[in-house]
C-alpha cells in the first residue's frame, strides 16, 4: 500500500471493527457474569427456603456481613433475582444492535428476521410441523 | 453424463478385507446414482458485477448483456422485498436464453427467497381447476418469516443425586449439578424432572438441554472429557464439547415458510403428510382467508415478515384467457409475488379467444408488465456457450470440432448443436478417441437430422407418408 491516505483509511476502518468486536465480547462477558450471579442467587434462595427453623441468618453483602431474619433475607434475594433477570434481558437486547453494526462494518448482509417478535408457544403449535 | 458411485460401508472396508474369517463382505451395498445434467445446469447466477454491469462471460451466462442487466435491476427490487405484485415478461425467439435468465435470477436470489418455477401447460389438470393451480403457485412464492424463541438451560451434567424416601413411597427429591466452561450451579429437582431425567437415562458426563417452559430434557451427547470413561461404547454415542458461556441461554431461530405450506398443514387433518406426498388437492378458500388474516395479524404485531418471492411461468402463451384475467387480479393483491413470465411467441392468438395479441397475452395484462427482450446469440457467443456446455457434460473437444459445431449452431439452432455434444462424445468413445474431433461431429450431424433437414425430407417424400392427402388449409380448421 503506497498511498498513505488510503492506508490511513484502511487502518481506521479496521480499528473501528476492532472496537465494535471488543464491545460485543465485553457484552457477552457481562451476560455470563450476570447469569452466574443469577444462578447463585437462585441457589441461595432455595437453600434459605429449605431451612426449617426460623431465625436470623448471616447475609453477605459486598464485604459486609449482616445478620437478618430468614424471611427478610429471602425477600431481599428475590428482589435481587428479579433485577438480575431484567439485566440479562437488557444486556441481550443491547448485544443485537452491536452485532448488526459489526456485520455492517464487515460488509456482510444483515441477519434477517432477528428483529422479529417471537411467536408464542400457542402460535408456534399451528406451524410446528413446518419448523 | 456424470456417474457417481456411492459405497455404503457397514464397517470399515479395509478392515473387513484383511480378516479372512469375516463374512460381512456381502453386507457392502453399492449404490450407483446417476446425476442427470439439465439443459441449464451450468447457470450459477446472472453474472453481474457489483455495479450491476453484466460481464461478457460469467457464472455460465454468455452475452444477452442488456437483458441480464435488466434482470439484475429487477433482482435488486426483489431483494429489497418492498415491492410486490410486479410482472416481468421475458420475450425472445427460441434458444435465446430466456429460461437461462430466469434460472440465473433464481440462483442469485439465494435460498431465503421462495422461487417457484412452473410451465404454462402445467396448470391444466383434471385434479385441480386452473385457478386453484395458479393460486397454489402464487402462494408457494410468498414466504413468511417467523421467529421461534426458547429459554433453555444448556450444560454438562456434573452430578445427579436422587434421594429415595426410606419408606419407599412418597415424593422423590434430588439435585442436578450442571456446568459450562464458565460456571457451575445446582438445581433442586422435583418429582417430574427426576422422572424425565431417568427416562432420558441422563448421567454425569452427558450434555443436556432443558427447555425452561416445558421442562423437556434433550440429550445432545457425551462430553469429550469423558471420552475415556468406558472401553466399550455403542456406535451411536456422540461426543460434544462442553458448552460455553452462560447456563441459561436464549435460543432464537428464524424460519421462512411459504403461505402454501401453512395452507396445507391447516387444511388437512393428517398435516404434513400431505406436504410430502405432493397430492394436496384443492384448498378451501375459507382456510386461505383465515391464514391470510392470521398472517396479517402477526405482521401487525411484528411477529412475521412477508418475503415476496418469485413465480416464474415458462411458456406463458399456453395460458388461456381465464388464467390471464386471474393473473390481472392476483397481481393487485398486497401479498403478490414478483411474476416473471417467458414466451417465444410473436403476435398470436390468445388461447381461448379469437383475438390476436402480441406474445399471445391480452393487452391489459401486457400493460402491467415490463418487458425484457432477448436477442439471438452471435457466433462468438454460441461458441462460448458450446464450450461451457462441453465442460458441463465432461466432453473434451478439439478447436476445429468446436468451430464446426458453432457453424452448425448458427445454421440450425443452439439447442440442436448442444444436443450433438454428448452424441459426438459417444461416437468418439466408440472409436476409442480421447477428444471429439471434426469427423465425430460430421458423423452425428449426418445421423441426426435438425428441424430444417427433417422438414426438407418430409417435403421430398410427402407422397410416401400417411394422410398426405390432407390439404394444409383443412388442417388449420381441424386444429381450431
Amino acid at each position: 500500500m503506497k498511498d498513505p491516505v488510503e492506508a490511513g483509511k484502511v487502518l481506521s476502518h479496521l480499528a473501528e471493527i476492532e472496537v465494535v468486536a471488543e464491545e460485543i465480547l465485553s457484552s457477552r462477558r457481562e451476560i455470563i457474569d450476570l447469569d452466574k450471579q443469577r444462578n447463585k442467587t437462585r441457589e441461595a434462595i432455595r437453600a434459605l427456603q429449605k431451612e426449617k427453623k426460623d431465625g436470623k441468618m448471616w447475609l453477605c453483602a459486598g464485604n459486609m456481613f449482616l445478620k437478618v431474619e430468614n424471611a427478610k433475607a429471602v425477600k431481599i434475594l428475590s428482589k435481587d433475582f428479579e433485577i438480575l433477570d431484567e439485566e440479562v434481558s437488557s444486556a441481550r437486547a443491547r448485544l443485537k444492535p452491536k452485532v448488526t453494526k459489526l456485520r455492517d462494518l464487515e460488509k456482510k448482509d444483515d441477519l434477517k428476521g432477528f428483529g422479529l417478535v417471537a411467536l408464542t408457544s400457542e402460535e408456534r403449535k399451528s406451524v410446528e410441523s413446518l419448523l | 453424463m456424470k456417474v457417481f458411485h456411492f459405497h455404503h460401508f457397514i464397517n470399515n472396508l479395509k478392515f473387513i478385507y484383511h480378516q479372512p474369517t469375516a463374512e460381512k463382505v456381502q453386507e457392502i451395498r453399492e449404490v450407483t446414482r446417476i446425476e442427470r445434467i439439465g439443459a441449464h445446469s451450468h447457470i450459477r447466477g446472472l453474472g453481474l458485477d457489483d455495479a450491476l454491469e453484466a460481464r461478457q462471460v460469467s457464472q455460465g451466462m454468455v452475452g444477452q448483456i442488456k437483458a441480464r442487466k435488466a434482470a439484475g435491476v429487477i433482482l435488486e427490487i426483489i431483494k429489497e422485498g418492498k415491492i410486490a405484485g410486479r410482472g416481468i415478461l421475458i420475450a425472445g425467439q427460441p434458444g435465446t436464453g430466456k429460461t437461462a435468465i430466469a434460472m440465473g435470477m433464481a440462483q442469485a436470489l439465494g435460498t431465503d427467497t421462495p422461487f417457484t418455477s412452473i410451465a404454462g401447460s402445467e396448470i391444466f389438470s383434471l385434479e385441480m381447476s386452473k385457478t386453484e393451480a395458479l393460486t397454489q403457485a402464487f402462494r408457494k412464492s410468498i414466504g413468511v418469516r417467523i421467529k421461534e424463541e426458547t429459554e433453555i438451560i444448556e450444560g454438562e451434567i456434573v452430578e445427579v443425586q436422587i434421594d429415595r424416601p426410606a419408606t419407599g413411597t412418597g415424593a422423590k427429591v434430588g439435585k442436578l449439578t450442571l456446568k459450562t466452561t464458565e460456571m457451575e450451579t445446582i438445581y433442586q429437582l422435583g418429582q417430574k424432572m427426576i422422572e424425565s431425567l431417568t427416562k432420558e437415562k441422563a448421567q454425569a458426563g452427558d450434555i443436556v438441554t432443558i427447555d425452561k417452559a416445558t421442562g423437556k430434557i434433550t440429550k445432545l451427547g457425551r462430553s469429550f472429557t469423558r471420552a475415556r470413561d468406558y472401553d466399550a461404547m455403542g456406535a451411536q454415542t456422540k461426543f460434544v464439547q462442553c458448552p460455553e458461556g452462560e447456563l441459561q441461554k436464549r435460543k432464537e431461530v428464524v424460519h421462512t415458510v411459504t403461505l402454501h405450506e401453512i395452507d396445507v398443514i391447516n387444511s388437512r387433518t393428517q398435516g404434513f403428510l400431505a406436504l410430502f406426498s405432493g397430492d394436496t388437492g384443492e384448498i378451501k378458500s375459507e382456510v386461505r382467508e383465515q391464514i391470510n388474516s392470521k398472517v396479517a395479524e402477526w405482521r401487525e404485531e411484528g411477529k412475521a415478515e412477508i418475503v415476496p418471492g418469485v413465480l416464474f411461468i415458462d411458456e406463458v402463451h399456453m395460458l388461456d384467457i381465464e388464467c390471464f384475467s386471474f393473473l390481472n387480479r392476483a397481481l393487485e393483491s398486497d401479498m403478490a409475488p414478483i411474476l416473471i413470465m417467458a414466451t417465444n411467441r410473436g403476435i398470436t392468438r390468445i388461447r381461448g379467444t379469437q383475438y390476436t395479441s402480441p406474445h399471445g397475452i391480452p393487452i391489459d395484462l401486457l400493460d402491467r408488465l415490463v418487458i425484457i427482450s432477448t436477442s439471438p446469440y452471435e457466433e462468438k457467443e454460441i461458441k462460448q456457450i458450446l464450450r461451457i456446455r462441453c465442460e458441463e457434460e465432461d466432453v473434451e473437444m478439439t478447436d476445429d470440432a468446436l468451430t464446426v459445431l458453432t457453424r452448425i449452431g448458427m445454421d440450425t439452432s443452439l439447442r440442436y448443436a448442444i444436443q450433438l455434444i454428448t452424441a459426438a462424445s459417444l461416437v468418439c468413445r466408440k472409436r476409442k478417441g480421447s477428444e471429439v474431433d471434426m469427423d465425430d461431429i460430421k458423423r452425428v450431424y449426418s445421423l441426426f437430422l435438425d428441424e430444417f433437414r427433417s422438414t426438407q425430407f418430409l417435403k421430398e417424400y410427402q407422397q410416401e407418408f400417411m394422410f398426405n392427402e390432407m390439404v394444409p388449409d383443412e388442417m388449420e380448421t381441424e386444429a381450431s
